[in-house]
């Protein structure tokens, strides 16, 4: 019976990725522009130095980026139901309201894939995925990070009231996840400071498995960690993230917002 | 005891003990009590921010009473939610729907929340539709609908899972008078059908004059309970309404010889008893000075009115 629940849940989340269209045109924009502008700029750079392709290096890091955006966005939808009322409907339906908590997450998961999926076909088409392509690697990758970008952004979804502060959370979480994370450069050679931070953040460890999966590039350009290191951090922070999101949500009521303004107008 | 309390829950769809929520320090309710017979219209009637959506929250699970409890279709809100949950349906104040989907898939998400099978919710959902009208919408995206069809798709929206218990928190707020009607006439439909208990939360007061019982609250307390009619017919006969510039002399000149009088802004409420023979007179006597003057039967606005009272109370 919850299973229903959980399947319209997500059902709904990717009918509405494909109705927002331009969310959905801004997902395969994103990772082109990052690729085509920045990878070649850097290119003609790296080239006089005799580095392997930054433009293949990045193959992994825009994958990532397309789906951190598109799991945050899908994650971030819970608050835009809290803000609509949908929530509403949700919370009032028959299962423990930890069970919202997982079937949006397991919506950001599958909507984060759907576009990670869309740019592989882009980047086959324009042929920045040949070579050493390991399928195995590449699967866990995208969805280790799928899971890694949706359990952070319902963790951050949970505590967070109003899409008011969406860019905000651009400035404070996306960005950052991404900047510093092995996307854009490999670790190793990171200052010491910086190096911590990226070690430190979970998204690193998915990204690091794209790389396991996708990576043209060998030795500099290569992965910074273990398989096993990436898949165990990868599940551990999924799991703990969503717990801790469900802990906050079921304590938390979806009515907060509503009950405070109800106290305010007594007070006044 | 156990036993009572149990044949008890058989027949009694809503019961609260001494509920009561505070948020900080501001009191949201204060020790309520009930005791709803399964299939009863109950009302709950008061002011905006008198406690009635905090109670209404209480009894379907989705806040925590600070002290006292609740049981709801015989299952208690604070240990067994998902169950209560699983029995009732609730129509929120503000809508629940999704403006992104259609009329149709909106029903389609609620039934699946519910845990409907996908042909149960077709029946259900055309069903509903064409209850409220809104057949020939069912594709039609919640934007593009009035703010009455909406309402009237929330409606639907509660009770396509058949709740044993329907909570209306201000069902229609912010409706004109023709949908008012057409989502009473819905509700009526639903409660002879399926025998339904509706627990009804407004301060739209003629609304709830079709309620088998209601209760008045004010500042989360309760202040009177009764029998609609009944609580009318002890108000009296009548009720003389004057508007006037200075209601407050007025309503001393005339307090012996009409009956008790209640001095709301600028008008003065008389309650009478007996045929009000004077009328023609008074109406020649006041005329000049005054704005209004109205004779009438009593409703439960008067009764809300004269609540605080203590002849009326005693």
């Amino acid at each position: 019976m919850t299973a229903r629940a959980v399947y319209a849940v997500i059902e709904r989340e990717i009918i509405r990725l494909f109705r927002q269209r331009g969310r959905l045109l801004s997902a395969m924009v994103r990772p082109l522009i990052w690729l085509f502008v920045i990878g070649a700029g850097f290119d003609a750079v790296l080239q006089h130095s005799g580095a392997p392709s930054y433009q293949y290096f990045l193959v992994p890091g825009i994958l990532g980026m397309t789906m951190l955006f598109g799991a945050m966005l899908a994650a971030l939808s819970m608050v835009y139901d809290k803000e609509s009322g949908v929530m509403r409907m949700l919370v009032v339906a028959p299962f423990e309201h930890y069970w919202i908590v997982i079937a949006k997450l397991l919506g950001a998961v599958l909507a984060a894939v759907i576009q990670a999926i869309l740019v592989m076909v882009l980047l086959a088409i324009l042929g920045f995925l040949r070579g050493a392509l390991a399928p195995a690697a590449l699967v866990a990758g995208i969805l280790g990070t799928a899971f890694v970008c949706a359990s952070l952004g319902m963790l951050v979804a949970a505590w967070t009231k109003t899409l008011d502060n969406f860019a905000v959370m651009m400035n404070f979480v996306i960005f950052p996840v991404f900047f510093l994370s092995g996307s854009l450069y490999p670790i190793e050679h990171l200052p010491p400071a910086l190096r911590v931070v990226a070690m430190l953040n979970p998204y690193t460890y998915g990204v690091d498995l794209l790389k396991h999966g996708a990576s043209a590039g060998g030795g500099l350009f290569g992965p910074d960690f273990a398989i096993t290191t990436d898949l165990g951090v990868v599940i551990g922070f999924t799991i703990a993230a969503t717990l801790v999101a469900c802990v906050r949500f079921s304590r938390d009521t979806a009515y907060e917002p509503l009950i405070r303004f109800l106290a305010k107008n007594r007070n006044e | 005891m156990m036993r009572d309390a149990v044949a008890l829950s058989a027949a009694t769809a809503i019961s609260a003990q001494g509920l009561t929520k505070r948020f900080g320090d501001v009191r949201a309710v204060e020790r309520l009590d009930l005791e709803i017979p399964a299939g009863e219209f109950f009302g709950l009637l008061g002011p905006n921010g008198s406690g009635k959506s905090t109670t209404v929250h209480m009894l379907a699970t989705l806040i925590r009473p600070t002290a006292g409890g609740a049981q709801v279709a015989g299952c208690d809100v604070l240990t067994r939610g998902s169950e209560v949950r699983r029995a009732i349906g609730v129509v929120f104040q503000e809508s629940a729907l999704d403006r992104s989907l259609t009329a149709w898939e909106n029903l389609r998400f609620a039934g699946a929340l519910h845990g409907l099978s996908a042909r149960e919710t077709r029946v259900r959902a055309d069903e509903l539709l064409a209850l409220t009208g809104l057949t020939e919408k069912r594709n039609t995206p919640l934007a593009a609908l009035s703010g009455g069809m909406r309402r009237a798709l929330d409606i639907a929206r509660g009770v396509i899972h058949r709740p044993r218990v329907l909570f209306l928190d201000e069902p229609s707020t912010g409706l004109d008078l023709m949908n008012r009607r057409r989502i009473w006439r819905f509700i009526d439909g639903l409660r002879r059908e399926t025998g339904m208990t509706v627990f009804l939360t407004t301060h739209y007061l003629e609304e709830a004059a079709g309620c088998d019982r209601v209760a008045f609250i004010k500042a989360g307390a309760i202040v009177r309970r009764g029998v609609p009619p009944q609580l009318v017919a002890a108000l009296g006969d009548y009720i003389v309404e004057i508007e006037a510039p200075d209601t407050q002399a007025l309503a001393q000149r005339f307090a012996g010889r009409l009956g008790p009088c209640i001095v709301d802004h600028d008008c003065a409420f008389f309650r009478v008893r007996g045929e009000p023979a004077e009328f023609a007179k008074l109406q020649a006597e006041l005329a000049p000075q005054v704005a209004t003057l109205q004779v009438r039967r009593p409703n439960l606005n008067d009764v809300f009115l004269w609540v605080n009272e203590p002849e009326f109370r005693s």
